[in-house]
């Protein structure tokens, strides 16, 4: 703990400016971008084993189309070449055209981005709000019977594939109870995004609520809390104010880690709910082996995912007087 | 300290018996290894045995069938739906569950009377669409996703500790280069990686155990980079050296079992990881292909029925093995992490 406690303005300024320090630092960035071309070779390599011109029309096809669409898809061309071609569109904001509907790729993104980011901003404050609340109370009431259920509940919630629990919350929600619509997209009314974001929100809300309580608990076994409750402090202050505000820095990073997280669990819940989101159309793609598709919705993804990874590790580090020290 | 001298093993194991959940998790593996080994002995049909008269029958239900002697594989027999039965001369005489009318030569049975070539089994779980047993393709299942689990770890195993070993003993430019790769493949959420690599590989049964090996050995990699940094300058490897030990000889024997207790935690962490990545695979048409059970697949067949409103067994009882499967391994896995290192069994 620092010994000076600047203004809450100041320190949020502070941790801003640090933040962006750590994120743009030459070497790191350096790094970041190379770690980048690693993903962008692996992402041209997603395409149907073999010929995908063949794969794509079948066996039936006869050779003059197969070697029409190859060239048409630039597969004539030696392979590093091909890559060389990919990285240069990439350059450019060319994610190539889609095999089924011919549109650019980015086109079908870009209108497909604001629902999947609804559909993971929502999930991710529900599982912030209630994972936090849940890890704090476990953590107060540590070994009592609320401690019991709420950690032995997250554990389904860790266990459980997304895809399974949405399925249970279409049966029970949806058909049973008839409580909300269990497909569609929000713009048919609110209640349509229910039953999605709870879905994705549970395996990060199980994390968050277990992580939440064991950095509660670690944070209650040192040394300066006892300090603090030896001082004459109420239990209340000591566990809201010295406590439950250094045990959120590792919370803070599992947060922003999980939310890069929650775009791949997009995927499969934006297929079960029939959500019009980057998903869904992923799927359709995988579905026609439209391989110009998956790849454009799977770097974005793997983009994001290392985007707010390295704002997460910064964060950390802003965060945590001790490890900005050690780096 | 006792004064008896016990290995760190033995210690692990101590402990290990001492955590509950640990423990069930333990009895339930056990008992669906057992029942995946022994398949074929504790279900009444074959897996790709299709009864079409007896599709999309609830729970508990029972049926009626001759079994007539298959040519083409004796060891499964072809099963009937009949309604009754009645045997005149050297033929049967049976309705079929519409009531058809039909005669079969006696000898084509598999059996000698009515007790071997008649019976009406129990279909625990009820049937699917195809009129295949639920109960019999869960236990398969099991078989696939405890095989898939297993195949993949080894894979990843393989990879994350042979480049987690030459990254932490060699360290310069070839750590580099390792670190490059893990950070690479940490870029993509695991589930997109493996989905990623199917496409790549194509469907089937070892493209699907070859993608999710290939998507999860980066954790593995890491823990063992990191023993391997922490305990290479200690006094008993720079022994090795002066022994004149070659650098694969320190690698493997003298600090790969420092690092064997982490490993063995992450490798029954991603064996959960794997069942779950394998069902999700199948659920969206990749992976293991149909006729082969899979409990994706059957979880996907009964989501077509959920929105009817009927038949929720078939996606409940799949989804419900999985859970288990999932479960167990964590329970497990946990109080492993906790026998295998006791100062983080505070978390």
């Amino acid at each position: 703990m620092s010994t000076s406690n600047p203004a809450p303005a100041s320190r949020w300024i502070h941790v801003g400016v640090t933040l962006l320090r750590a994120v743009v630092a030459p070497r790191k960035l350096a790094y970041t971008l190379l770690v980048l071309l690693g993903v962008v070779m692996v992402t041209f390599f997603i395409r149907p084993p073999g010929d995908p011109a063949r794969v794509l029309l079948g066996q039936r096809a006869d050779s003059t189309s197969v070697a029409a669409l190859r060239q048409k898809l630039g597969l004539d061309q030696p392979v590093p070449i091909q890559m060389l071609r990919y990285v240069q569109n990439l350059g450019r904001g060319d994610l190539g055209r889609s095999i089924a509907t011919d549109r650019p790729v980015l086109d079908t993104i870009l209108e497909r981005l604001p629902a999947t980011a609804l559909l993971a901003v929502s999930s991710m404050i529900l599982a912030t709000l209630f994972g936090v609340l849940l890890g704090v109370i476990a953590a107060w009431k540590a070994n009592s019977w609320i401690d019991t259920v709420t950690m032995s509940t997250s554990l389904f919630g860790i266990s459980l594939p997304a895809f399974v629990v949405g399925l249970l919350m279409v049966l029970v929600f949806g058909v049973a109870l008839e409580w909300f619509p269990n497909s569609g997209y929000i713009d048919r009314g609110l209640p349509y995004l229910v039953l999605p974001m709870i879905t994705l929100a549970i395996r990060p809300l199980s994390i968050i609520a277990r992580m939440t309580r064991s950095s509660m608990l670690d944070v209650l076994g040192q040394d300066y809390i006892r300090t603090a409750r030896a001082k004459g402090l109420s239990y209340v202050a000591v566990f809201m104010k010295h406590a439950l505000r250094n045990a959120l820095n590792p919370v803070v990073t599992t947060v922003s880690a999980w939310f890069a997280g929650l775009l791949a669990g997009t995927y499969f819940i934006e297929y079960i709910f029939n959500w019009p989101g980057i998903g869904l159309a992923a799927f359709n793609a995988i579905e026609k082996l439209d391989y110009p598709m998956i790849q454009g919705t799977v770097l974005l993804t793997a983009v994001v995912f290392v985007a707010t990874n390295t704002v997460a590790d910064a964060l950390y580090a802003v965060l945590d007087p001790k490890v900005r020290i050690q780096s | 300290m006792s004064t008896r001298r016990e290995t760190p093993t033995q210690l692990a194991w101590k402990r290990l018996r001492k955590n509950t959940g640990a423990m069930v998790g333990i009895v339930i593996l056990l008992l669906m290894v057992l029942g995946a080994v022994a398949a074929p002995l504790i279900t009444p049909f074959s897996p790709t045995t299709q009864i079409l008269e007896y599709a999309v029958q609830p729970a508990g239900f029972r049926g009626s069938v001759l079994y007539r002697t298959n040519p083409s594989n004796p060891g499964a027999p072809s099963v009937i739906a009949v309604q009754d039965f009645a045997v005149r001369g050297d033929s049967v005489y049976y309705t079929d569950p519409a009531g058809e009318p039909y005669r079969l030569a006696l000898t084509s049975l598999a059996g000698r009377d009515s007790t071997e070539w008649h019976a009406r089994p129990l279909f625990l779980l009820g049937t699917d669409r195809f009129g295949r047993d639920m109960f019999t393709r869960l236990v398969y299942g099991m078989r696939v996703s405890l095989t898939v689990g297993l195949i993949s770890q080894g894979i990843a195993l393989l990879i994350g500790i042979v480049l987690g070993s030459i990254a932490g003993y060699f360290r310069g430019w070839i750590d580099d280069v390792v670190m490059w790769l893990v950070n690479v493949v940490w870029s993509f959420p695991t589930l997109l990686l493996v989905v990623a690599f199917s496409v790549i590989l194509g469907k089937g049964y070892w493209q699907t155990f070859v993608a999710i090996g290939i998507s999860s050995w980066v954790d593995i990699a890491r823990i063992v980079r990191g023993q391997f940094f922490a305990i290479r300058e200690q006094e008993y490897i720079e022994a090795t050296r002066a022994l004149g030990y070659g650098s694969l000889r320190t690698m493997f024997r003298h600090m790969l079992p420092n690092a064997a207790g982490p490993v063995v935690v992450l490798a029954t962490a991603g064996f959960a990881t794997a069942i779950i990545a394998e069902s999700s695979l199948s659920f969206i048409g990749l992976g293991v292909q149909p006729p082969d059970p899979s409990w994706g697949q059957m979880i996907k067949d009964g989501y077509g029925y959920i929105a009817l409103g009927t038949n929720w067994g078939m996606t409940l009882f799949p989804s419900a093995a999985m859970a288990t499967a999932v479960i167990a391994l964590n329970l497990f896995g946990d109080g492993l992490r906790d026998a295998l290192d006791p100062k983080t069994s505070q978390r």
